[in-house]
């Protein structure tokens, strides 16, 4: 008996020497590696991780920006996809600290509650957002593009595509991500055409009300949580509950193929417009047929690369990089019948080119 | 027989409902989609009815969706195989997952809650790395093969625009016939039910009940398989990593909703179709009537609590009900012989 | 020995309760004496134990009272019974498996220090107890490591540390082996004479003359009679049990043997490895095989048919070599078997007694994997008019029949498949007396069709009864074989307990 409780002691005391140790070291680590960085040039590497908030094509997209902007800046960046949500992707945070990195950029899946997350990042090392962006977090930029602008921007091609007017449907994977609300809004402010709001002091309109305006009627906003049946499923559900329904928009980069795939099989092409985030193929081929009216792609490319570029500098002391609002913006550009098939070639080349 | 009496009286409660308030829910495009959905799920609900009744349970199901159907779109797109060879090879490896579930859970007295959860983690990630986590589509190519899951027949005598019937709706009348058949008419059925009830008993009776659960695991899987094809030729795009994702879970309410016990050997087909349909119909309600989207899981799940609570209080009074006849019975049987 | 005139130390006067479209007992009275056994006996729902259930605080009567001492007392749950002094021993041992003995004898009631369980006062209180009724068991030994007679030892010694001045035993011998039960009988003396009172319930009349001062006799709910120490015969119970003269119980005649049907030759079975089995038995034979609980008579059947792996030996059937590795074998060979535990291993309950009937027929019966329906009717109308099965009909589930109806369906169930051999265990455990006859009867009706029985039985009146020929198992070994002339309660003792000259039995 006493031998046991002996041992356990033991055990305890030592884990709480260890835990001891490892907590002053590791910020004061950091704090030395940066200096040292500078001087050294580019002797090592920097190791950066790029996080993203799942598993689409968007991200491979990104990717491609990742390795691009790698070797140009000479840097090591792994790119890693949470399959299974928030929980996921805090595991992959806290492995990537335990392990030792110069830098994360990071997707956060649901920014007001993982603050604590990206702090406890941010005290070990350099993290930045990208994409999605956590401004109550010690994170040290933002790169991405302003989703509120660019959904004002999917609310433009709404107006040119139904110049009359007419009732509206959004789809989203889910609701939660603020860059999902912060679009949502933004094509909601548009369409009704409300005064831009700036991004921090952002109203929102509630979910699941009709809003109505002058010549547009937003009737709702459905959520499928990523799974494609039931993205599908909303958009047939939307052409039975709203015969007179002339435009769908869809927020994520899946949500406009399901659209398309659900007004196609009904036959509604010619009288249900739609309007859509990203750039799957789907969606560009879509454009092509004249089956999707346009949609506004944020260049996923460049968030890749400019955030292995800011990393890589700041591990290498440079911090000029940082913009002086900490928020770097990517233009959006927006893909129309016109510009599609140059869009298309120039995407491919990109996807290719750094394979 | 009470039983679908009561899941189909849900169900048509669910529909005049809906019907009432918005009458579209009755148009020729809804019907389709619904019965489309329906059929879907249906399929793997019908096949984890097997498994249930033998009083075991399957978790993979959403991830060999997941499989099938990436597996799927990969032979077709990315190695160049033939719809039939692709769709046979898939199948093919449903039914190998279905085997060998079946001989870890007989042989090595595997629990098939352990199985089958490993099963979920593995199928799943198997799929991400053949397709190396990225999307497939099949784009415009596979119009003919994707008639399996979005073609529509038309019903004779009918006008060529009004009501068609989906063709999933079909493949499931196919496999729900054949389930029935094997069920209440084939002695492998009988064997089931029996072995769902007591194992034991069944093996007294010089039942190989190794071989009828490995069965019943194997029809799981296949179903499960088949629905992977039509979910993936359905959607048309696959993501390797969501693709079905939990969609054992809405088999099991279904074939829960629809009569199967838990604790085995009880079980109808018809009952589990009108509990897939039972489900789907609320989907579409929620959807349809504009009910908020985010209360869809409490709706649902409220809905299949209710079905559940009914059937076990209707079961109650029935035991009771039975005991007192009985007892009835047996004493007017008394009174007549005397002592 | 006990004053029959002395003041009753309970009493239960005009008790009635009634359930849900049944009275189950009916202005019922009783009298406990200090210190005395008193038998309480009766078919299978003639209220015996809702009764005890009342008695023990698990039920409340409807009317009538019950009182202690003299004075009525209102029992309102097990724990005010057992605060009285009376306490319950279930049929169905009630221990938790898992705990040391010491821990179930004061389950519920652990004395404490600071807070935690005294163990040691446990241990140290327990001692005496198991000392008392002849338990040689440390306190600290797992439960589930002792034998189904040890762990009602336990209970006895649970029921004793709650200063039990009467001790309802519900059926305490249904699954102990004689020399189990003696033991049981031993200790149950030793508490009479130490002035606690025994209500005794059992099926099982053999012991009911062995032990019980008084015997009080229920039907249908009521007091059928009552019989005093001098009294009590085994005729005269179940006159009184089933409310008719039962002269002729066991209506056997010897059968002439035909030809040899079952051979089993150096069988090797898993639980007694190190002993091979011989035995034969012929068509129209029935044999008994006798032998304490643990002797390996079931290990014997299950092993002859497939239930277990054989560990080697052969068995024939007919002169023919058969290799049975599954029931199925055994089946197809025209093997039967009724096996111990009916509602477990014979029946499916919540099935139809249609369902049940057909089970093992159904592969014969089928035509290309389907169902032979016309032939599972007719099967089935066959076997409930050839038994005599009472049920309102072939749909009924089984779980609802009475346990003699039940146990004719497990029966039917093989004649169906017309067996050259049927193995019965245990056939008549737990059902009534009437059922028990039809049993008998239908055991040789089969005989005389030229069918070869071979029945386990722990019941000694049984194997007298019934056997053209008995063998005897000991501990994994035939001992001996007995002729019909040989039969007797000393020589099948003698040679069940492993041949020691002195007769175990307690017999006068």
């Amino acid at each position: 008996m006493n031998n046991q409780y002996r041992s356990l002691l033991c055990v305890l005391s030592l884990s709480l020497a260890l835990a001891g140790c490892g907590k002053p070291g590791e910020p004061a680590g950091a704090s030395t590696s940066k200096p040292s960085g500078a001087t050294e040039g580019g002797t090592s590497k920097p190791k950066l991780a790029y996080v993203t908030n799942g598993i689409d094509p968007f991200w491979n997209t990104a990717s491609a920006g990742v390795r691009a902007a790698a070797k140009e800046f000479d840097a090591e960046c792994e790119v890693l996809m949470p399959a299974k949500g928030i929980v996921d992707q805090n595991r992959m945070i806290e492995t990537l600290l335990a392990r030792g990195v110069d830098g994360i950029a990071i997707s956060p899946i649901d920014a007001a509650n993982q603050v604590g997350v990206i702090n406890e990042a941010a005290a070990r090392t350099r993290i930045i957002t990208q994409d999605s962006d956590a401004p109550d977090s010690k994170r040290l930029c933002f790169v991405g593009m302003n989703n509120y602008s660019a959904g004002r921007a999917a609310g433009k091609l709404v107006k040119e595509a139904l110049p009359n007017g007419g009732k509206v449907m959004i789809f989203v994977g889910r609701l939660e991500q603020l860059n999902a609300q912060q679009r949502r809004q933004g094509v909601i402010d548009e369409l009704m055409d409300r005064a831009a709001q700036s991004l921090e002091t952002i109203q929102y309109d509630p979910p699941g009300r009709v809003i109505e305006g002058a010549r547009f009627v937003v009737l709702d906003t459905r959520t499928d949580n990523f799974d494609y049946a039931r993205a599908k499923a909303n958009a047939e559900d939307a052409i039975t509950a709203h015969p007179d329904l002339a435009c769908m928009i869809g927020l994520f980069a899946y949500n406009a193929p399901m659209c398309k795939e659900a007004v196609k099989e009904a036959g509604k092409l010619k009288s249900i417009q739609i309007v859509s985030f990203d750039e799957q193929d789907s969606t560009l081929q879509g454009i092509i047929d004249g089956d999707v009216y346009g949609t506004v792609s944020q260049q996923p490319y460049m968030y890749g690369y400019h955030s292995v570029r800011i990393l890589a500098a700041l591990k290498r002391g440079d911090e000029s990089v940082l913009p002086p609002n900490g928020f770097y913006e990517v233009a959006i550009q927006e893909v129309r019948k016109a510009n599609v098939q140059e869009f298309w070639t120039e995407l491919k080349k990109l996807q290719k080119g750094e394979e | 027989m009470k039983k679908i009496l009561g899941i189909g009286g849900l169900l048509v409660f669910v529909c005049v409902l809906t019907g009432v308030l918005n009458p579209d829910f009755v148009s020729v495009y809804n019907l389709q989609n619904t019965l489309r959905w329906t059929s879907l799920f249906g399929v793997i609900s019908v096949g984890v009815a097997f498994v249930i009744i033998t009083g075991g349970i399957d978790l993979s199901i959403g991830s060999v969706v997941g499989l099938v159907g990436s597996l799927l779109a990969w032979l077709l797109t990315q190695k160049g195989w033939s719809a039939p060879a692709a769709v046979a090879m898939v199948l093919l490896v449903s039914l190998g997952i279905g085997v060998l579930h079946g001989l870890l859970i007989t042989k090595l007295r595997l629990q098939p809650f352990v199985v089958t959860l490993c099963g979920l983690l593995l199928y799943r990630g198997a799929a991400r790395y053949i397709t190396d986590d990225q999307s497939l589509g099949f784009g415009t190519a596979y119009e003919g093969l994707r008639r399996l899951a979005i073609g529509k027949i038309p019903i004779p005598g009918l006008a060529a625009d009004s009501f068609a019937l989906p063709v999933p709706f079909l493949i499931l009348m196919v496999i729900a016939v054949i389930a029935a058949v094997f069920l209440n008419r084939t002695i492998y059925g009988r064997y089931l039910l029996a072995l769902g009830r007591n194992e034991t008993a069944a093996r007294y009776s010089g039942i190989h009940t190794d071989r009828v659960k490995i069965i019943a695991y194997v029809i799981c899987s296949v179903s499960a398989g088949v629905g992977g094809v039509l979910f993936a030729l359905d959607v048309n795009s696959i993501q390797p990593s969501g693709l079905g994702e939990f969609y054992e879970l809405y088999a099991i309410a279904a074939a829960v909703l629809g009569g199967c016990s838990l604790r085995g050997g009880e079980g109808t087909i018809t009952g589990v179709i009108i509990g897939a349909a039972v489900l789907r119909v609320l989907y579409n309600a929620i959807n349809i009537l504009r009910i908020p989207t985010h209360l869809e899981f409490a709706i649902i799940g409220a809905v299949i609590l209710a079905g559940v609570i009914t059937d076990e209080l209707v079961k109650r009074y029935a035991v009771k009900r039975r005991a007192v006849r009985q007892l009835a019975a047996e004493q007017a049987h008394k009174a007549s012989v005397p002592s | 020995m006990v004053d029959a005139s002395a003041a009753p130390l309970l009493e239960v006067r005009q008790l009635s309760k009634r359930f849900p479209g049944v009275l189950a007992l009916r202005s019922v009275s009783l009298r406990v004496l200090p210190g005395e056994v008193l038998a309480v006996i009766g078919e299978n729902g003639a209220g015996k134990s809702t009764l005890m259930k009342i008695l023990a605080g698990v039920q409340k009567p409807d009317t009538g009272e019950v009182l202690l001492d003299g004075r009525p007392v209102e029992i309102n749950s097990v724990r005010e019974a057992i605060g009285l002094g009376i306490v319950l021993i279930h049929q169905e041992l009630n221990l938790s498996d898992n705990l040391d003995i010491g821990a179930n004898i004061f389950l519920g009631r652990e004395p404490r220090r600071c807070g935690l369980i005294d163990k040691q006062r446990i241990f140290r209180e327990s001692q005496p107890l198991l000392a008392r009724i002849g338990l040689e068991q440390s306190p600290r030994t797992l439960v589930n490591q002792l034998a189904i007679g040890q762990q009602q030892m336990v209970e006895i010694a649970k029921a004793l540390s709650s200063q039990a001045r009467v001790l309802i035993m519900d059926e305490p011998t249904s699954s102990l082996s004689q020399h189990e039960a003696e033991q049981l009988f031993r200790v149950v003396h030793q508490l009479r004479s130490n002035g606690v009172s025994i209500v005794y319930i059992s099926h099982r009349l053999g012991e009911v003359r062995e032990l019980a001062d008084r015997v009080v006799v229920l039907r249908d709910g009521e007091n059928a009679g009552e019989l005093a120490r001098e009294e009590i015969c085994h005729d005269q119970m179940v006159k009184l049990m089933v409310g008719r003269d039962v002269s002729q119980f066991y209506q056997h005649q010897l059968h002439a043997p035909g030809p040899l049907a079952l051979e089993v030759r150096g069988v090797r079975t898993l639980a007694h490895a190190r002993h091979s089995i011989d035995l034969q038995v012929h068509a129209g034979e029935i044999v008994g095989l006798a032998g304490l609980v643990g002797a390996g008579r079931t290990e014997l059947l299950r092993a002859i048919f497939g239930v277990d792996p054989m560990l080697g030996g052969e068995i024939r059937v007919a002169g023919q070599s058969v290799r049975v590795s599954h029931p199925r074998d055994a089946i197809q060979a025209g093997i039967g078997l009724v096996p111990e535990d009916r509602k477990e291993q014979g029946l499916v309950l919540e099935m139809a007694v249609r369902e049940n009937l057909s089970l093992p027929s159904l592969r014969r019966d089928q035509t290309r994997g389907f169902l032979n329906r016309e032939r599972e009717a007719d099967i089935t109308r066959q076997m409930i008019g050839d038994l005599r099965i009472k049920t309102p009909g072939p749909e009924q589930i089984v779980q609802f029949l009475s346990g003699g109806n039940q146990q004719k369906v497990v029966l039917g169930k093989w004649l169906a498949m017309n067996p050259k051999v049927l193995l019965l265990d245990e056939p008549t455990r737990g059902i009534d007396v009437g059922a028990k006859r039809e049993i008998y009867r239908l055991m040789e009706e089969l005989a005389d069709k030229g069918v070869a029985v071979l029945f386990v039985s722990s019941e000694m009146e049984e194997i007298l009864g019934m056997s053209d020929r008995a063998l005897v198992m000991h501990e994994g070994r035939i001992t001996g074989e007995l002729q019909r002339e040989e039969l007797s309660e000393e020589a099948v003792m003698n040679l069940a307990t492993g041949g020691g000259r002195n007769p175990a039995g307690v017999s006068q």
